[in-house]
């Protein structure tokens, strides 16, 4: 085992571990090694092939298809330079004033964190895309909710150059998303932060961590030769891993007995993505995939409606049934229109991140009936909004029928039961992956105080979106910068306390 | 298949033909890419997961004989169909959730596959903006 030594280790490259890199570079100048660990790889530019199996296995965790424990969830996040901010859309939105005041973290202000968010908006060149640039399917959307009064809001989002492949979420191939493999992680290594990709620490003792680097066979060589490393950390480990790996990482290495909280109150806003069918072809993959929300159900029904456009595997597996009606449905992708749907869930502490009796990460996650109740009425919402949109007829996950016809659209309510939501029948999805690490005022209720810092533990951070207390109700990646921006900050403040 | 047995394979492509009926039309190299999509996504599972995906299998095979007297592969195709109706709506979860697991795997060895893409209609291009203003 090799033995390395820095100031400072930060697990995991993502929207919290790039930010907290590059906020943390400045440092160097006086000395201060830093580093970054990243399990995933990075891949060259050319090696961006928009094929989906070929890039979900590059880029996500376990193909983008974790399993939750009870089988009912599959979860998509990110393993690559960068994380998840590779595979999102880039749909940039700040938390709302009355989430961050529910959230109740002690000295964790709606407006620090507004100011925050708007300086990722700057340095992620966050802006509306032009309306000729939007696309029939996102256009659609904003048509239908309109006539049926439903308020949409357009996402802003943070790409430069963007020349609408709509491959976002399989890593763009034309470089234009502006996630912290192309803004932040750069920044950080031009000022002496070194990035060691296919490392995955196994294990965290007392400013110490295990790693192994593997060669996944793709991507640019890693850093370090391939084999175990033993690295210490003089100052401080920063973990942001994300939901699963943070905790999970913490839990491994013993300590959850000082930690009750740790793993416990995770989010997903659970997913669900509908198709209506258009008598005519329709812009759908040409174009950026993601303009316009709708958040007319948010306080009431807790859900949000969103566009998206995804691809045929992941499109096959969101549809129920099979055979000729399947194939049928599946050859009209480009009459297509899709709609996500995320359920905005509560945090209860039962939902959480565990190790089962050989050690293994389990995420032990029930959807609650209220949850079910979300996505039903989130179902017949997005119906509702097809057919005002002109298709022909809807696929809804809970029909009583393969399709719904347009003729029929006044009986949604009864041809999508809620009694039809069954778990392990109907495809529910996430990739807002929040909690397990969250913030708040002791051991009793939370595992870090308002500013990262791991309670008991003064050289143990997290900075990433475990840190959430509840989910955030809005697509997450600028509220996780926000708070790795302030996680920073409180490590530099302390600079001179722990460096000594 | 690396990941499961000949037999087991040779049954997946049986239930393939019912769940999307295109995998019929494949030839070898299609049915190749098929097997080989799967494989890789069942080896990159822990083998408890390969285990079940396994003995799922066999249930659904024999699960048939109750009803129908026979095996699943035995059965026509209406009849098979209806074996895999029941499974998917199946008052018992955890059968449910097998089936549902048994359609991902096969749906990515299909519509996972680039060359299928077409049959689709699917065609996303790098530059994409330019097609649709085109």
């Amino acid at each position: 085992m090799r033995e390395m030594e820095y100031d400072i280790v930060i697990i995991g490259s993502g929207a919290g571990g790039g930010v907290a890199a590059k906020e943390l570079a400045p440092l160097c100048a006086d000395g201060v090694r830093i580093a970054v660990f990243e399990w995933g790889a990075k891949l060259r530019d050319d090696e961006y092939s928009g094929r989906e199996v070929d890039m979900a296995s590059k880029l996500f965790f376990d193909s983008g298809g974790t399993f939750t424990k009870d089988r009912t969830m599959t979860l998509a996040y990110g393993r690559a330079y960068g994380g998840s901010t590779v595979i999102y859309t880039g749909t940039s939105l700040t938390m709302p004033e009355d989430v961050v005041e529910d959230w109740d973290v002690p000295g964790l202000e709606f407006a620090d964190l507004h100011r925050r968010s708007m300086k990722y908006f700057e340095e992620n060149n966050v802006h509306l895309l032009s309306e000729e640039d939007i696309n029939d399917n996102n256009r659609l959307f904003l048509v239908g909710c309109r006539k049926l009064g439903f308020n949409v809001e357009q996402f802003p989002i943070n790409v430069k150059g963007c020349r609408g492949s709509s491959l976002c979420n399989l890593g763009c191939p034309n470089q234009a998303k502006q996630g912290t493999d192309r803004v932040q992680l750069p920044k950080a290594e031009a000022l002496g932060v070194e990035v060691i990709t296919n490392c995955r620490v196994t294990n965290i003792g007392d400013r110490v961590c295990e790693a192994v680097v593997a060669d996944p066979g793709y991507g640019e060589p890693s850093k370090w030769e391939p084999g175990e490393y033993r690295v210490r950390a003089k100052v401080v480990v920063v973990c942001a891993g994300g939901v699963v790996n943070s905790p999970g990482l913490l839990l491994r290495s013993g300590f959850a007995d000082g930690l009750p909280m740790l793993g416990r109150s995770i989010t997903l806003h659970p997913a669900l993505i509908l198709v209506g069918e258009h008598v005519d072809p329709i812009t759908n993959f040409h174009g950026f995939p993601k303009s316009y929300y709708c958040d007319q159900f948010m306080k009431r029904d807790r859900f949000l409606l969103e566009t998206c456009m995804y691809f045929p595997f992941v499109t096959a597996k969101n549809l129920i049934g099979f055979g000729a009606e399947h194939s049928e449905l599946m050859r009209a992708f480009p009459r297509l229109q899709m709609i996500l749907v995320l359920a905005l869930d509560p945090a209860v502490p039962e939902n959480r991140v565990t190790l089962d009796a050989h050690g293994d990460l389990v995420i032990d996650y029930t959807l609650t009936e209220p949850v079910l109740d979300s996505l039903h009425a989130s179902m017949l919402a997005s119906t509702r909004v097809f057919f005002a949109a002109g298709a022909r007829r809807v696929h809804a996950p809970a029909g009583t029928n393969f399709f719904i016809d347009a003729a029929d659209s006044d009986r949604v309510d009864q041809l999508i039961p809620r009694a039809n939501v069954k778990p392990g029948k109907i495809s529910v999805t996430s990739a807002h992956l929040m909690g397990g690490c969250a913030m708040g005022r002791d051991v009793s209720d939370s595992v870090t105080n308002g500013w990262g810092r791991v309670h008991d533990i003064p050289w143990m951070y997290v900075a990433d979106s475990s840190l959430f207390p509840q989910c955030s109700e809005v697509n997450p990646y600028v509220t996780v910068m926000a708070l790795a921006d302030r996680v920073a900050e409180g490590i530099r403040n302390h600079a001179g306390e722990l460096l000594s | 298949m690396k990941s499961l047995p000949a037999e087991k394979s040779e049954f997946l492509r049986i239930l393939a033909t019912r769940i999307v009926p295109e995998t019929s039309d494949l030839d070898d190299a299609g049915l190749d890419r098929f097997f080989e999509i799967i494989d890789g996504a069942l080896l990159d599972r822990p083998e408890t997961v390969r285990g079940q995906f396994a003995t799922f299998l066999g249930v659904l095979k024999w699960a048939p004989a109750v009803r129908f007297g026979r095996p699943f592969d035995r059965l026509p195709g209406e009849h098979q169909d209806a074996v895999l109706r029941w499974f998917e709506d199946c008052p018992v979860s955890i059968l449910r959730k097998g089936f549902w697991g048994l359609k991902a795997m096969i749906f990515m060895g299909y519509y996972g596959q680039p060359e299928t893409n077409e049959i689709v209609g699917y065609a996303p291009e790098l530059d994409g903006r330019a097609r649709f203003h085109a």
